[in-house]
């Protein structure tokens, strides 16, 4: 690991353009909700997000996928608003509400007309307050996520493949196990188990609430303070422990089904997001995957014409997360001989480093794709709410244009050689096979 | 990562989804997304415009359009917009898939990749590592109708990579070698894609519902048709299909429209060939290939299946349009709508389901998207076409329609919130005529749909007739339960290669 986390490290300045794209206004109220906001009314529409502090990473198995199905359950009804009713009051004003669930977080947002907002800011608060689970609703969403499962996973290569890799990469960490968790612990949530997640982990002690778009942000926050303020606070959550063992080699799955093309995917267990090398490797990433030239793209697809496809993907998390390589092959292609050609691209990388041309072209590519994603209300909302739960502080996203400036040659090629070590990989391999789930198997017993 | 709703499942209208059809394979999205993370320093030649301050009025105006007509005949459209430093860009011709010769499907698709892969200057490397260097992106797709170049780049590089678009469509080199990897990755991903079950459920679906229509073709082509593929074929297209005088080019960002104008004098100088005008499709409602038949595709592995139904629609620009929207969004658009109330809400019985208009410009489709686990495949069915049934047969409740109206009202001003989007409604509005007030306007049209008028629509369009019904999954489990729907075709998944 990095000596230095970001926050910790000598005065990173912010970037001019992103300072005055971010005049956020913050609040904590008494009862411990963080407040941001930010207005911008280029057109009369709001984003508002919610982002909790749980996630799979907080599940034990038994329950894992908790976190998922109980995201599906905030929208079932609560005291004010009962069933059916927080959709239909959302959008029959002019709203659209979703959220999602990560290893980490758990984050709702909704997009609204200008004129909406004390009307969101109503059915939000009610859910947090005063959130009620049926049994009833309980058992027919439980099959709707099965079915999310079955679309995600059971029926989708890339997703049973990942879900394999989760198990080789992690051994007692709770990323071992998929967001959506195991089938069998879907099926068996109890509506108990899903009333104690609501009490431990939806306090406003736990949540951060982030309002971007055509608004009076002094009149926001008094909206907020009157609908949030007289939710009680809860207890603080108990902390994870990540007993993760070191790696002490290669690990390797091979998975078995009908296919067109066998494919590989490959993780290498990477630094949290905290540290320094998490930021390197972003530019890492750019470097092998960004683009029809980037190192990856180019050898593998163009030249080589081995691979129809390959992703890098990086995505940070609070304890160590999985730099993941996924390579899409053609019909009868030799996946060792593949994962050769991507071994050795990687060890051209740690041995000769990279040129100052491509080290300035990711830098340049991390840039506009920052501003792309800060050019929408909802672009910019996420990006604060995931700064500050991955980085402890919305203002590190600011100054990370700074930080990516200052990463060398020498530090991607150190940072590069210590993550890609063959003992911190492990490999999961799709082997096509035709015998596999005949018809008459019954693979959903 | 997993969430409550697939993110927009379908949009009432898919043109924009449609165009960039498998630059990223289902396989790649569905691992994991790329998390986008951040940049360098501001160093801005060109000017930035400021946000207009125009606090919570609730209006809803495009920027100006600037127009203007190069040397060579193409015409340019310059909309100024901040704060941010980029620009998008996008290039628009009367080429899409519609217009693939006989037996080359596919081939406007084709051509439009291998653009960027060699020009009389540079070659493929030396295009990607100008465009790429700087951040900005360049790319091309087809949808039925149109074939469109789409660039984005920081301001600052717009002269430079303007150029770059010109180059790629005024003297692209298509180089021998470029073609025949090109055709083998394609004939590759056609394998691959029959291990994803819902992209081979939305071509049999756009076979069963067009039959031989040109909209009926494969966007990418088929095995069949792409192994045929020559550079000859392709180097044709580009000099018949082409040309300055069926194209429109569309900016919006932060620039001043003199410079737009002066820019694309520059870039596009010199640019010949293609037709004189835009080619037509006559417009006319063809009868549905399929109507009333099921077309089962058997994927023996699967445990769900996709389902698709499908009835007529209507064109781009069609007077139908608000009322018909209207009526969608209470059926099947929003988390509220009747289909996701008793599929999803009631029933547990999928994790998605959507219906949509599909416009094109000369004729368009009502189609259902959803699935379910292999037991409920006739239930999900049932359900399904009673529901679409009950708004034909009885309308809209007069607070669904309002209801349905404040929905899309409040949110359509989403799709104009950054200048991709920008750029692709003001192309629209010219490429299909729909009027330079369509934004404008756009909410008082749909505010003033009646009861009434959705009652008239929902007869025409809500399966007036037997719909098409398409059924990937388990053959074998699946077929005994759609007894009585229609008559049966059961094909193998690798029909669809």
């Amino acid at each position: 690991m990095s000596k230095a986390s970001p926050r910790s490290s000598a005065v990173r300045a912010v970037d001019p353009t992103l300072a005055a794209l971010f005049d956020v206004h913050e609040a904590t109220l008494p009862n411990g909700l963080k407040v941001r906001l930010l207005a911008n009314h280029q057109a009369p529409v709001v984003s508002l997000y919610t982002f909790f502090q749980v996630g799979s990473r907080n599940e034990r198995p038994g329950i894992t996928g908790i976190s998922h199905l109980f995201e599906h359950m905030m929208f079932n009804g609560a005291k004010k608003y009962g069933p059916k009713m927080f959709d239909k009051t959302l959008e029959s004003n002019g709203g659209r509400s979703n959220a999602y669930t990560s290893n980490d977080m758990t984050v709702y947002y909704d997009d609204f007309s200008a004129d909406a907002l004390e009307t969101v800011l109503d059915l939000e608060s009610d859910r947090m307050r005063s959130l009620r689970i049926s049994q009833e609703t309980l058992t027919r969403e439980r099959e709707v996520v099965k079915e999310e499962r079955r679309v995600r996973v059971d029926n989708e290569i890339p997703g049973m493949m990942d879900e394999e890799l989760g198990t080789l990469v992690y051994k007692a960490h709770a990323y071992r196990w998929p967001v959506i968790g195991w089938m069998a612990d879907i099926e068996n949530i109890t509506r108990e188990d899903c009333q104690e997640y609501f009490r431990t982990y939806y306090a406003p002690n736990n949540a951060v609430l982030y309002i971007v778009g055509d608004i009076d942000p002094k009149k926001t926050l008094a909206l907020v303070r009157r609908y949030y303020g007289g939710i009680p606070r809860g207890p603080s959550p108990a902390p994870v422990l990540n007993a993760e063992p070191e790696q002490k080699g290669e690990r390797r799955a091979i998975v078995r089904h009908p296919a067109q093309s066998p494919s590989v995917m490959i993780g290498y267990r990477g630094p949290a997001a905290s540290s320094e090398d998490t930021l390197v490797l972003d530019v890492v990433q750019y470097i092998l995957t960004k683009g029809e030239g980037s190192r990856l793209v180019k050898s593998l697809v163009y030249d080589q014409k081995a691979a129809v496809s390959v992703m890098l993907d990086w995505s940070w998390r609070i304890d160590p997360g999985t730099i993941l390589f996924y390579l899409e092959l053609k019909p009868e292609s030799d996946p060792a001989q593949v994962e050769g050609l991507l071994y050795a691209e990687l060890e051209k990388l740690t041995r000769d480093g990279v040129t100052e041309k491509e080290l300035q072209k990711a830098k340049n590519n991390l840039r506009a794709d920052h501003l792309r994603e800060l050019s929408t209300n909802s672009g910019r909302g996420h990006a604060l709410g995931h700064y500050e739960a991955l980085l402890g502080d919305w203002r590190e996203g600011l100054s990370l244009p700074t930080f990516y400036a200052s990463v060398t040659a020498e530090q991607v090629k150190a940072v590069a050689a210590k993550y890609f070590a063959p003992e911190r990989r492990s490999v999961v391999t799709l082997h096509p096979d035709a015998g596999a789930n005949e018809p008459g198997d019954d693979v959903d017993a | 990562m997993a969430s409550r709703k697939i993110a927009s499942v379908k949009n009432t209208v898919r043109k924009a989804a449609k165009a960039v059809r498998k630059q990223a394979t289902a396989a790649r999205k569905k691992v994991a997304q790329v998390r986008k993370a951040a940049p360098a320093r501001a160093r801005g030649k060109l000017k930035v415009v400021p946000a207009p301050k125009s606090a919570a009025t609730g209006e809803l105006k495009l920027p100006a359009l600037h127009e203007s007509t190069t040397s060579t005949g193409l015409k340019v459209i310059a909309a100024e917009r901040g704060p941010l430093p980029l620009v998008s860009v996008r290039l628009v011709m009367r080429a899409g898939g519609a217009w693939d010769p006989q037996g080359k499907d596919g081939l406007a698709d084709f051509t439009a990749r291998l653009l960027r892969r060699g020009t009389k200057r540079l070659d493929a490397d030396g295009i990607s590592e100008a465009v790429e260097f700087v951040g900005a992106s360049l790319y091309a797709g087809v949808n039925e109708d149109v074939l469109s170049v789409y660039l984005t780049t920081p301001a600052e590089h717009f002269s430079a990579m303007l150029d770059m678009l010109g180059q790629v469509v005024r003297e692209p080199t298509f180089p021998e070698q470029e073609v025949v990897d090109a055709r083998e990755r394609a004939l590759a991903q056609f394998a691959n894609d029959l291990d994803d079950p819902s992209s081979i459920a939305d071509r049999a679906f756009t076979r069963a519902m067009w039959g031989e229509h040109p909209y009926g073709r494969d966007l990418g082509g088929i095995k069949r048709t792409v192994s045929t593929f020559t550079r000859e074929d392709v180097v044709r297209f580009h000099a018949e299909r082409m040309g300055p005088r069926v194209s429109l080019l569309t900016v919006v960002g932060a620039l001043a429209p003199e410079t737009v104008a002066a820019e694309a004098e520059r870039a596009f100088a010199g640019w010949t060939g293609g037709p004189d005008t835009p080619p037509e499709l006559p417009r006319k409602q063809e009868p549905l290939a399929r109507a009333g038949q099921v077309l089962l595709v058997d994927k023996p592995d699967q445990t769900q299946s996709q389902v698709r139904l499908g009835g007529p629609g209507f064109w781009l620009g069609h007077e139908d349009y608000f009322p018909a929207t209207a009526m969608n969004i209470a059926l099947g658009g929003g988390f509220t709508s009747r289909l996701m109330n008793e599929i999803r809400v009631n029933r547990g019985l999928t994790y998605g389901v959507s219906s949509y208009f599909d416009t094109m410009s000369a004729g368009g489709v009502f189609g259902l998207s959803t699935f379910t686990k292999t037991a409920s495949t006739r239930e999900i069915i049932d359900v399904a076409l009673k529901e679409i049934h009950g708004v034909r047969d009885g309308g809209l409740k007069p607070r669904e329609l309002k209801d349905a109206q404040s929905y899309l009202a409040g949110l359509y001003p989403l799709r104009t919130e950054t200048n991709e989007s920008v750029a692709s409604v003001i192309a629209d509005m010219r490429i299909h005529g729909l009027g330079d007030d369509w934004v404008e306007k756009f909410r008082d049209r749909l505010r003033a749909v009646t009861p009434k008028d959705v009652a008239r629509v929902s007869k025409k369009y809500a399966f007036a007739d037997r719909p098409v019904i398409v059924v990937l999954g388990k053959a074998s489990e699946v077929k005994p339960l759609l007894e009585g729907l229609g008559p049966i075709t059961v094909v193998p998944a690798s029909d669809y290669e």
